[in-house]
């Protein structure tokens, strides 16, 4: 069936995301989980919402095709897309905190490193944009048709 | 023949022309300026969960059943 | 033995094939005659089933059981009036939805019905899978699936129709029409009851969801009746068209929470614009992930605005260096650095907050999200008496309220309209936001985060209180029924994003460089004039500020207003002078209390006894919510055109401003919290 990969993909991604959506929160509400030091997790409750969010539409992806809707397909574009969009999100924090480190030198900044900025969206991000390239055609010549 | 009926009731994918809207003015007034007068060819896109997506006049419109009870279509 | 005898009545959308149905169990014995008084087609047959005699009537093709045409009114009064044993609706099994419609109908005519589910093997070829167990349990109808242009499941139709006709008991099935809609019909039908000659004839329950409904025909039927005054007078409390709406949106809810059941897999042809949205307008996923996409906007809007802020401030206190160290006259220096830099600055530096608030939003609008945010939000907005368009302008309000007012103009409905503009400023805009940070900062250290956030809840909650209590007062009336374009998807172009940015935010740039800039200097003036009777020279230094300038002076008049709040007169100056842009709020206090630009100096002059904290909060609470800044009330006044509405708003807002920040002092102080 074609439509197996997605399935896995959005299993995988979907699971990810809520995990590491749980852990976020957790963290936030200052619970010490244990894993937040080696996974860069940052403690920040709204952005753990989020993440189980995108983890929610990518298993829901996958309760439709295994209930054999089509049309479950849109749970994966959609979980992709705002994956995306988020990652865009802390990459942009990435850039901001660069320039507060190179140009406004500012003192809570002292001994920043670039690790410090990365963010489990960014790198849960890459598993995104390999799945967009994947199924890269289905994204651009549709959109680019309306 | 066609029939005439009221909007919800199309099924997806076909294609209406706008007979009558049932509604007060102000509602009637605020349709035509969208693009619901009658006579103008609709299509219904998507017709589920209390909603339903229609193209007037190349328009993509999303509305909910209680509004589009009220526009009257025939198939044609 | 004699044989039974029952009747049977054939409904159903048009082109379900209904007729070819009705050929196959009656074959060859048909009468064909018209309805009486009319000229619709009256088709009858019989047939014997086993040891009963069915007569079977065929009730002409319609799509629900309303008055819009003769052939409804036809069908519904043979269903009604003749009462058949047994109503057997004809369902177009490859459109399911669109036919349960006039199940519900049937149901409310309290008639029983069998549901022949025609052309299943249509349905199952293209890959729909119909759980027919499951219908009849949701429904609590036997389902039996036929094929009519083969006479298959004829057999176990007439078996079904039988034992159903035989049932002793028989189940009424309602839809429910939420609490508002039940309260009417309940009223109605105590007063329908009471005529003998209605409730003898049609179900009581139904004509008063039919009188709710604007039903003519039911209308015409009252009006001849015992009850018409009682029943007009009943329905002149209520607005048609909204209940109309309202009702047949109920009916497809009870029908929507049954498909997704039934029909496990239904298959329709789609564009990717369509798999979006199916996504993304989920009943469950819709919402959060709304909330997903505004969280992302503001993590960009606060956390990528710091640096640029830090660049703004840094400009700023360049110029005021330029400025002390090249101006040599006194009064002009004064003016350029305590008035126009320090105060036009103050405003400036949310300018990076802002634009990127006004460029997330662009990029949420022009890739087509925004108007799938309302369809969200829509029925929430609904509840609180606004219309999902409103949602884009109260969300613009977190940048700034005048282009947010401004947004309000693609909302149609007047009242939807000027409802979201007077709630609008309750939205707390980037420019009360200094007068927080320095506030909370100043008296809730680690607790100021949660403060502010609190803060901006209240302002929301005040917007939807006040929302609900205008339309329920001033401005009567439910939203209008929800109608909205949806643009197809399109990625977002930074240029084009950054282009309406720009309309956007050059409003906010226009009024630093015009209101802001002259209510400085107005400011300035102010505190430089001596005050009468005062021997000084024109803006030296011991009174720049202090009670000995105009500033004292008005200060003082206007001091017992606010003294129950807690309030000193400085802190009614800066609340007068907020009124020409919220930011300055904190800009007069420095001035105020001497401290000029330096934010730590004055929080430590504030918390060293000027204030407490139940003054400080009474005073973020009353910044939030009194009467918006000078160019909010301006763009209140063009966009409603009214005099009237303006300073109703004006003083609205003040007034709730007041009592909020009194009831805070005088409990606060009454329990001893926070001193």
């Amino acid at each position: 069936m074609a439509n197996t990969n997605k399935m896995i993909f959005a299993m995988v991604v979907g699971i990810l995301y809520v995990v590491f959506g749980i852990l976020k929160m957790l963290e936030g509400f200052g619970i010490e989980t244990g894993l937040a030091e080696s996974l860069l997790i940052p403690g920040d409750f709204f952005g753990g919402f989020c993440f189980v969010v995108i983890g929610a539409v990518f298993l829901y992806a996958v309760k439709e095709l295994s209930a054999g809707v089509h049309m479950g397909v849109s749970y994966v574009y959609v979980g992709i897309l705002m994956s995306l969009v988020f990652m865009a999100v802390y990459l942009l924090v990435m850039g901001a905190d660069l320039l507060m480190f190179y140009a406004v030198k500012s003192e809570d900044y002292e001994g920043w490193r670039i690790i410090d900025s990365m963010r489990p969206g960014i790198y849960l991000g890459l598993l995104s944009l390999i799945g967009y390239f994947y199924w890269k055609d289905r994204f651009t010549t549709e959109m680019t048709k309306v | 023949m066609p029939h005439v009926l009221p909007l919800t009731m199309m099924p997806e994918g076909k294609e209406g022309k706008v007979v009558s809207i049932n509604a007060g003015q102000g509602l009637k007034r605020r349709l035509v300026e969208m693009g619901f007068c009658e006579g103008s060819l609709i299509t219904v896109h998507r017709s589920e969960r209390g909603a339903l997506v229609v193209v007037v006049n190349g328009t993509k419109y999303a509305m909910g059943k209680g509004m589009a009870t009220k526009i009257m279509v025939s198939d044609c | 033995m004699e044989k039974k005898k029952i009747t049977i009545a054939l409904a159903g959308n048009p082109n379900v094939g209904k007729t070819t149905l009705f050929n196959a169990i009656t074959g060859a014995r048909q009468h064909v005659g018209n309805w009486p008084g009319v000229t619709v087609e009256k088709k009858t047959g019989k047939r014997t089933y086993k040891d009963t005699e069915i007569e079977v009537v065929d009730l002409p093709g319609t799509y629900s059981l309303t008055a819009y045409s003769i052939d409804e009114v036809v069908a519904r009064d043979y269903v009604v009036e003749e009462k058949p044993d047994v109503v057997v609706q004809i369902v177009d099994a490859t459109n399911l939805e669109r036919n349960l419609y006039l199940t519900t109908q049937l149901m409310e005519l309290g008639s029983r019905v069998v549901i022949a589910l025609n052309m299943w093997d249509l349905a199952e070829s293209r890959g729909d899978e119909i759980d027919t167990r499951k219908m009849e349990d949701f429904l609590e109808i036997p389902v039996v699936k036929t094929v009519a242009n083969r006479a298959e499941g004829i057999d176990a139709l007439l078996e079904e129709v039988v034992r159903e006709a035989d049932k002793g008991e028989h189940h009424e099935h309602e839809v429910s029409y939420g609490d508002d809609i039940e309260k009417k019909i309940i009223e109605l039908e105590k007063i329908v009851g009471k005529d003998s000659a209605l409730s003898g004839k049609y179900p009581v329950r139904w004509l008063s969801v039919k009188l709710l409904d604007g039903d003519e025909n039911i209308l015409e039927k009252i009006e001849g009746s015992s009850v018409a005054t009682q029943v007009n007078s009943v329905l002149s409390t209520i607005k048609k068209e909204d209940y109309e709406a309202a009702m047949a949106e109920k009916r497809y809810e009870t029908i929507n929470t049954v498909l997704p059941q039934v029909c496990v897999k239904c298959i329709k042809g789609v564009t990717f614009s369509d798999m979006i949205d199916r996504a993304v307008t989920n009943k469950y996923l819709g919402i959060p992930i709304f909330l997903a996409m505004m969280w992302a906007a503001f993590e960009v809007t606060f956390t990528v605005a710091t640096p640029l802020m830090e660049f703004v401030d840094m400009f700023f206190g360049w110029l005021a260096g330029v400025v002390a160290g090249s101006i040599t006259n006194p009064v002009l220096g004064s003016l350029l650095g305590d008035g126009i830099v320090a105060g036009v600055g103050a405003v400036m530096i949310f300018l990076p907050n802002i634009l990127l608030l006004f460029l997330m939003i662009s990029l949420l609008e022009d890739s087509g999200y925004m108007a799938r945010a309302a369809f969200v939000m829509d029925k929430l907005m609904y509840k609180i008496g606004l219309n999902g368009r409103s949602f884009i302008p109260l969300l613009m309000g977190f940048g700034c309220n005048v282009p947010a007012i401004m947004a309000t103009r693609t909302i149609e409905d007047e009242k939807d309209r000027l409802v979201t503009i007077l709630v609008n400023p309750f939205i707390s805009c980037g420019a009360r936001l200094p007068v927080y940070l320095m506030l909370a900062g100043a008296f809730f250290g680690r607790q100021a985060g949660s403060v502010i956030f609190g803060i901006y809840i209240l302002g929301i909650i005040v917007a939807i209180l006040s929302a609900k209590l205008i339309r329920g007062t001033v401005l009567k009336g439910k939203p209008s029924p929800f109608i909205m374009e949806l643009p197809p998807y399109r990625l977002p172009t930074l240029k084009a994003s950054a282009i309406h940015m720009w309309e956007k935010g050059s409003i906010y740039l226009k009024k630093a460089g015009t209101i802001i800039l002259a209510g400085v200097v107005f400011v300035w003036l102010l505190s430089a004039i001596p005050a009468p009777g005062v021997d000084a020279a024109f803006a030296s230094e011991e009174i720049l500020g202090t009670e000995d300038s105009l500033i004292g002076v008005l200060g003082h008049i206007i001091e017992p207003l606010v003294a129950p709040l807690g309030f000193d007169w400085k802190v009614a100056v800066a609340l007068v002078f907020g009124f020409i842009a919220k930011e300055i709020v904190i800009g007069s206090m420095g001035v105020l209390y001497g401290t000029g630009e330096d934010e730590d100096a004055l929080a430590e002059i504030l918390t060293a006894g000027a204030m407490n904290p139940l003054t400080a909060l009474g005073l973020m609470v009353f910044t939030l919510l009194y009467v918006p800044c000078i160019a909010c009330v301006g763009v209140v006044k063009k966009e409603t055109g009214s005099w009237k509405w303006t300073l109703f708003m004006v003083a609205y807002g003040t007034t709730l401003a007041w009592i909020a920040a009194f009831l805070i002092y005088r409990i606060g102080t009454a329990i001893g919290w926070g001193l």
